[in-house]
């Protein structure tokens, strides 16, 4: 038998990384137990290409190794891991060489771990044998397609698990429960759990003579501390397995206060106490639970308030709200796709109210006369897709119908001023103005359908690099309020003029492929195939811009009329591609997860979320990064092939 | 024991390449620091073969002792009386390490030491002493680093475990058990071992100088 010394030891190591880091005691022993450690110095060849599979994969504990790929006499980095990686899982689902060759970068310690061990792990731990299932996924296609499948069935159940959220009711701080269940230390575990299962609650305070709160005890604490220990620990008081000291808050918190601070503490349970210390009376209880079902948090409470707002100001407080809904969300694992349609309808109808507003402004200042000519309000960019998160740059148009010639100057002049009104107010409620003015108020980008209608056969007809570069956002417009048909009709004109001009697809293909995603993170950089190392890692250019740029382009050539998200977008592409569609769905969940992480990111840098600090993830998130990027570039390769783009010198 | 005895009938052959030897590298924690008062409390150790320490070739055992020992070794190893009671006799826990090691070369962190303790401890209940090969990584390292000549007197902290394991770069972790320390010396030992073969040493004679 080996040393249980030694085979703890290095389970030790082994639950530091994913996936193992979810295995049980027993599973873990075992892998740990079939491990061999190696050593090597760098510039050592762990396989080469075409070498006969080894019995093993391996796990970085130290050091770095590479794997790359000879082309054309030329070495193609396809990888870099450090501590925690695993490499050749190729061993465990195939069957015939090595495609890589593995060397080591720097002195390395390595695990070898036995195919036969990992492939009994795969049948008893799902969450093990996704891991693998992935990691063998970035270099063969037959497996992707269950692959996304499976992804897209647990995106499923995140969703569903949003739906407790909607609760109506209207007040917005969260309700403590001020019946708490007490006890003092003495009494026994099992007669305090005897009063959580009667009372039906999930947690009791423990309190001193004088009411003070000395200690909680949870559901958690009855699971991990007393039903998994031996022996007759029912018949101890309380105070032996109470979390303790309880964290103490005041009462009369707001939402967005309550979801900050479980943020921060990760905790989820507070105390309210009379003066918010643990030496006063307990006078309630707020769990997350009661955070999450709270009223205010309520998307259809903060829509009715917007639509109900009488003055600005009030429009920016629901939006912040708004915000503090978006956090609890993430942090809560919700579907980004079902988080996005939430932020994007409060947000319209944001919009709608800051146009009401302007309307009335406008009807005193010209004594409620309005143009006969009707208008639609477009959103452009992100927002336009449907995919804001966190408020970004403002990108907006006006679009009207053509007015009689000699009203034209006074209609433009008219939607000039609504223009104005609305994206100051829109300013108001924190959303910046767009540097490069692409706004409402501004008047090239206030015009009659004519107009816009000639601006877009122009970017169509006679293309040029920067030009199309630049006009992207109009592309992504949606008519968020007014006579969408406007809308319409001009899209339909842009389909016609791309029709008549092919060679327009080409160059807004060869846009879409500006930004070739880098290969993956070793330590704190990223690594590139061009350069070696950099710093930040700019999600937006470098991994979503490359996917929405790529599901615009291909909904423009197969006329999808629908205004749809990047993730819609790809959704729909996989029915009218079939031969894309496993990619189109690899890329709507890569693209879902990069809007995830950036919103992640800009929650706990206060920012946009565009620059992401590599060292800032995880392993997994790593991971999943390292997918994401792979996808990225099958995409812009289909997209390559598709226009083909390698014939095209611009 | 016979089994053991039986696997040294052939001379050992210093020819064979490094790549094909079992090395047991192994440690032995005990009451104190004098062979013939002190005994053995627990054995631990780990095979090494062509470079790769095999966790599933590894061993441990305790060794349950009368007198739970003087107070200081107690706190010292970290073990508790208790354990000491739950582990084997020490002719069973002498007999099995035996069996484990086989003809295999001894590896170990200043090993005239454990070799002593082992040597007594096969004496007292069988009546012989280990046959194998042995290797100290203390005096490998020196060699390796230094030459075969240099004097170790002065300078002994330079070599002790701990120094060693912080200048090869190797994460510490449960000192002061035999596994433990046994899976570090092997660390020790594979990074030695890569050392040497860079020295020019192929085969096992070469390492043992025989």
């Amino acid at each position: 038998m080996p040393s249980n010394t030694i085979v703890e030891r290095v389970a030790a190591d082994l639950v530091r990384y994913p996936p193992f880091e979810q295995l049980d005691q027993e599973l873990l022993q075992d892998l740990a137990s079939s491990v061999s450690v190696t050593y090597h110095q760098e510039g050592e060849t762990i396989f080469r290409k075409g070498d006969q599979l080894r019995e093993c994969a391996f796990m970085v504990m130290k050091g770095a190794v590479r794997l790359f790929e000879n082309i054309d006499e030329r070495e193609v980095l396809v990888d870099l891991c450090d501590e925690g990686d695993i490499f050749g899982v190729r061993a465990i689902f195939a069957r015939q060489d090595y495609v890589l060759t593995a060397q080591v970068a720097e002195e390395t310690l390595l695990y070898e771990i036995p195919v036969d061990k990992i492939t009994m792990l795969l049948q008893q731990s799902p969450g093990a044998a996704l891991f693998f299932a992935r990691e063998f996924a970035r270099s063969v296609e037959e497996i992707e397609h269950s692959l996304t499948e499976a992804m897209e069935g647990a995106g499923r159940d995140l969703h569903g698990l949003s739906c407790h959220s909607f609760l109506e009711n209207e007040t917005l701080e969260v309700r403590q429960v001020s019946n708490v269940a007490t006890c003092s230390p003495d009494i026994s575990i099992q007669d305090a759990a005897g009063i959580m299962a009667e009372r039906n609650i999930g947690s009791i305070i423990v309190v001193s003579g004088e009411g003070h709160p000395l200690g909680i005890i949870t559901d958690t604490d009855l699971r991990k501390k007393v039903v998994a220990v031996p022996g007759s620990v029912k018949e101890q008081p309380v105070s032996e397995i109470m979390s303790s000291p309880v964290y103490t808050i005041t009462g009369g918190r707001t939402i967005a206060d309550m979801v900050m601070l479980m943020v921060k503490t990760k905790l989820r349970h507070f105390c309210v106490t009379e003066d918010g210390s643990v030496d006063s009376p307990v006078t309630g209880i707020i769990s997350e639970h009661d955070i999450i079902t709270s009223e205010g948090n309520n998307p259809a409470v903060i829509m009715k308030a917007v639509m109900q707002a009488d003055h600005r100001d009030e429009l920016r407080e629901q939006r912040d709200k708004a915000e503090s809904l978006l956090r609890l969300y993430i942090s809560q694992d919700v579907a980004v796709h079902f988080i996005s349609s939430i932020i994007t309808e409060i947000n319209d109808a944001l919009i709608t109210r800051a146009i009401e507003f302007a309307f009335a402004d406008l009807d005193e200042r010209h004594d409620g006369q309005r143009p006969e000519t009707p208008f639609c309000w477009l959103s452009l960019g992100s927002e336009g897709r449907r995919e804001q998160l966190l408020r970004t740059d403002q990108d907006n148009a006006i679009l009207y119908e053509d007015p009689p010639p000699d009203r034209e100057d006074a209609v433009h002049a008219y939607y000039l001023e609504l223009g104005s009104i609305v994206t100051g107010i829109l300013q108001h409620c924190g959303f910046v103005r767009c540097p490069a003015d692409m706004m409402a108020s501004n008047p090239q980008w206030c015009r009659p359908v004519s107009v816009w209608k000639g601006y877009f056969r122009k970017w169509v007809s006679a293309p040029e690099p920067k030009a199309v570069m630049n006009s992207t956002i109009f592309f992504d417009f949606r008519p968020v309020y007014g006579a969408s048909w406007l809308a319409s009709e001009l899209k339909q004109d842009i389909f016609a003029a791309i029709d008549r001009s092919r060679g327009f697809l080409q160059f807004f293909a060869k846009n879409a492929l500006q930004n070739p995603p880098p290969l993956g993170f070793f330590r704190n950089f990223l690594v590139e195939k061009s350069r070696d190392h950099a710093n930040e890692f700019d999600i937006k250019a470098r991994a979503m811009m490359p996917l929405s740029d790529a599901a615009r382009v291909l909904a423009y050539e197969l006329n999808v009329v629908e205004y749809l998200s990047t993730v819609e977008r790809f959704k729909k592409l996989s029915l009218l591609i079939p031969g894309m569609k496993d990619l189109c769905h690899e890329a709507a969940f890569a693209y879902e997860f990069l809007m995830k992480l950036r919103a992640v990111n800009g929650l706990e840098t206060s920012s946009s979320g565009r620059y992401i600090k590599p060292e800032s993830l995880d392993k997994l998130e790593r991971q999943m990064l390292r997918n994401v990027f792979s996808t990225i570039e099958k995409v812009q390769k289909a997209l390559n092939l598709r226009f083909q783009l390698d014939y095209i010198r611009t | 024991m016979c089994r053991y005895v039986r696997a040294f009938e052939h001379a050992p052959v210093f020819g064979v390449s490094l790549d094909k030897v079992r090395f047991v590298v192994f440690d032995t924690e005990t009451t104190g620091f004098d062979p013939v008062h002190d005994s053995v409390i627990s054995i631990g150790a780990v095979a090494l073969r062509g470079g790769s320490i095999d966790v599933h070739d590894s061993f441990e055992v305790l060794v349950c002792r009368e007198t739970a020992g003087d107070r200081d070794a107690v706190t010292v190893h970290g073990l508790l009386r208790r354990d000491l009671v739950a582990g084997i006799s020490e002719d069973e826990a002498a007999s099995r390490f035996v069996e484990y090691a086989g003809n295999s070369v001894l590896v170990a962190q200043h090993a005239d030491f454990d070799i002593a303790m082992m040597n007594r401890v096969l004496k007292r209940h069988y009546g012989l002493q280990l046959f194998n090969d042995v290797l100290d990584t203390a005096s490998l390292a020196k060699r390796l680093e230094k030459g075969p000549y240099y004097n170790l007197a002065h300078k002994s902290g330079e070599y002790r475990l701990d120094s060693l394991l912080e200048r090869y770069d190797i994460r510490l972790f449960d000192r002061h058990t035999a596994a433990g320390d046994a899976f570090l010396t092997a660390q020790l030992f594979q990074r030695l071992l890569q050392s040497a073969g860079e020295s020019g040493i192929r085969t096992l004679g070469d390492l043992l100088l025989k």
